[in-house]
């Protein structure tokens, strides 16, 4: 579904990502691993098209899409979640989500999109006349994830969906996260709590100074002694399963 | 985890009930004070409000939009006078309105002047901003150097727009004859229908401006890309396309105003200067960046100025609606509407 091959990107002058390859495979969820500044949300800027790639290939759906308007690639299929805190807020929560189905032609296609939304996260329903300002920090990442699915996408991308939320959410949200998956789309999470996100996910990628340093398999990722020591912090407790 | 997002302190609050009832108490001791002045002085002060707030809404959406305060602005106000002006005279010289409609071609003739001015306006906005504008947003927004070549820009755009009216209108001032009836008596106040459709079609805009922000699409996609253009990215908004629209229809707004004005004082090439600034300072009032703020602001400024000047002194009318300005900057930074920080993501 999406491939990256050999991508080199970065901020102004400053070169970030040095050569990253990466493919995440119809209807999987991939998990994309590192610590903090290694250029994981880069990967997903670039994809996205916020910021341009400098070297190298992204391929969606057999087109490449490196060059396209960041809107293009909406239209495409590929939507990218950001954190919780990137929702409007003097906005209400159904305005909200009509922004997510910006690109969407059709009223129908918008209602019903609205209520596959509705479905998976039945708090927004309930608030969906609220200001976001006013919604909990758990509430505005279903809100961002909610928005992302309006608009009938192939595959979305998550950037943290556990940053600076509690387990019991985070566990809920990584719940409806397969969800979606079982849906039918396809998955690529960006995570730093990296047990949850093995947990999740089919495959694992690690991040490390820009490019891909370790991948395989979500299990076989978890209790390998290298990614633990050298990358996740070795010894913390979110290694440790 | 968001900040507050607007600044209340009772402290200002009742500074700025001490200034408005110090204000009043100057203006009822006032020798010319009756209720039939009163009168006169409000409708006046809301109808030359709703022009200044026309203008400052335009000014806080490109400031909302592009990040820069535009200084060519005022610039717009008086090509649209012009463009209106030109239309009517067209119109009525070459007898095609009057006619059709021999009863009414004035209005018929002044509301396409209208029409003209707003649409004729809003398109040399979007091919102004395409032109000059777009290559200095490409290189960043107003928080970079970048900004900074906007609004100087802004400032050279302004010569250069009034030296452009200047080869095509001359400098002299023209008289904008528009026939639009007899003063009609509005609650004991004679009102020239001039101001009566500064009133009326002034809050009609305004109106049709809120339906369009709040109630369409592309009003939907005009808000989210003036709170954050990397999040109306990521939606799927064509984000440079809306910069354009939003330049397009700030500069639609000064048009209309412009013809709106007109008629009641004269058409000149320096009309665009004054107005800048008394709507400047209406956004300001009203709280920069904030569009019911800049409505509300420019009914402040207006009303304030038109009292000052009929129950204080006409020959400094100018100077009152900066008055306004710099007591409201010294008691309440933000404005009546403003935010304390532009979140930005």
């Amino acid at each position: 579904m999406l491939k990256i091959n050999n991508l080199v990107s970065g901020y102004g002058s400053v070169q970030i990502l040095n050569g990253s390859n990466m493919e995440v495979k119809n209807q999987s969820i991939v998990a994309l691993l590192g610590g903090n500044g290694t250029g994981k949300s880069t990967i997903l800027k670039a994809c996205s098209g916020i910021i341009r790639a400098w070297k190298g290939t992204i391929s969606f759906d057999g087109e490449e899409i490196q060059n396209l308007a960041p809107h293009k690639i909406v239209e495409k299929g590929l939507v990218q979640v950001t954190q919780g805190k990137d929702v409007f807020p003097a906005m209400t929560v159904l305005e909200n989500l009509r922004l997510g189905g910006f690109v969407l032609k059709s009223n129908i296609d918008l209602k019903n999109n609205l209520e596959k939304v509705f479905n998976y996260f039945p708090r927004l329903n309930e608030r969906k006349n609220q200001l976001a300002a006013t919604l909990s920090g758990g509430e505005l990442q279903m809100l961002c994830i909610g928005r992302g699915l309006m608009s009938n996408p192939k595959m979305i991308m998550l950037d943290e969906p556990s940053a600076a939320l509690a387990p019991q959410i985070v566990m809920d949200i990584f719940k409806n996260i397969n969800k979606i998956r079982k849906d039918g789309l396809t998955v690529l999470v960006v995570e730093q709590n990296v047990r949850m996100a093995l947990l999740l996910a089919d495959y694992g990628y690690v991040i490390k100074d820009g490019a891909i340093n370790v991948e395989g398999d979500s299990k076989k990722l978890m209790y390998d002694e290298s990614v633990k020591d050298s990358y996740l912090g070795g010894g913390g407790t979110t290694a440790n399963v | 985890m968001f900040k507050k997002l607007r600044l209340t302190s009772k402290i200002e609050n009742a500074l700025m009930l001490t200034f408005t009832l110090i204000f009043l108490i100057f203006i009822s001791i006032s020798p010319d004070m009756n209720l039939e002045s009163l009168k006169g002085v409000l409708i006046i002060g809301i109808t030359v409000g709703i022009i200044y707030g026309l203008v400052a809404v335009g000014i806080s959406l490109i400031y909302t939009g592009l990040d820069v305060v535009n200084f060519s602005h005022g610039e717009f106000f008086m090509l649209g006078a012009f463009t209106g002006l030109t239309v009517y005279n067209f119109l009525i010289d070459g007898e095609i309105i009057y006619k059709i409609f021999p009863e009414a071609y004035g209005w018929v003739g002044y509301v396409i002047g209208l029409f003209l001015a707003f649409v004729t306006m809003g398109l040399f906005g979007i091919l102004i901003e395409r032109i000059f504008l777009r290559p200095l947003t490409k290189k960043g927004g107003g928080y970079t150097v970048a900004g900074m070549g906007i609004i100087i820009c802004g400032f050279g755009l302004s010569v250069i727009l009034q030296n452009v009216a200047y080869v095509i209108w001359d400098p002299t001032a023209h008289p904008f004859h528009a026939d639009l009836g007899l003063p009609i008596t509005l609650g004991g106040v004679t009102l020239p229908m001039t101001y009566l459709w500064m009133l009326v079609t002034g809050f009609i805009v305004a109106g049709a401006l809120y339906f369009f922000l709040n109630k369409t699409k592309m009003g939907l996609g005009v808000r989210a890309v003036a709170y954050s253009k990397v999040v109306s990215n990521l939606v799927g908004i064509n984000v440079p396309l809306y910069i354009s629209i939003i330049f397009g229809i700030a500069c639609a707004l000064a048009g209309i105003a412009g013809t709106l004005v007109g008629p009641t004082y004269q058409v000149v090439i320096y009309m665009g200067y004054i107005i800048l600034l008394k709507a400047f300072a209406a956004a300001v009032v009203g709280g920069f960046g904030s569009l019911p703020g800049a409505i509300i602001g420019g009914f402040t400024v207006g009303l304030f100025e038109t009292a000052c000047a009929f129950f204080i002194s006409g020959s400094h009318k100018d100077a009152y609606a900066f008055l306004l300005m710099i007591v409201v900057l010294l008691i309440k930074p933000t404005g009546f509407f403003g935010v304390q920080v532009k979140m930005k993501a």
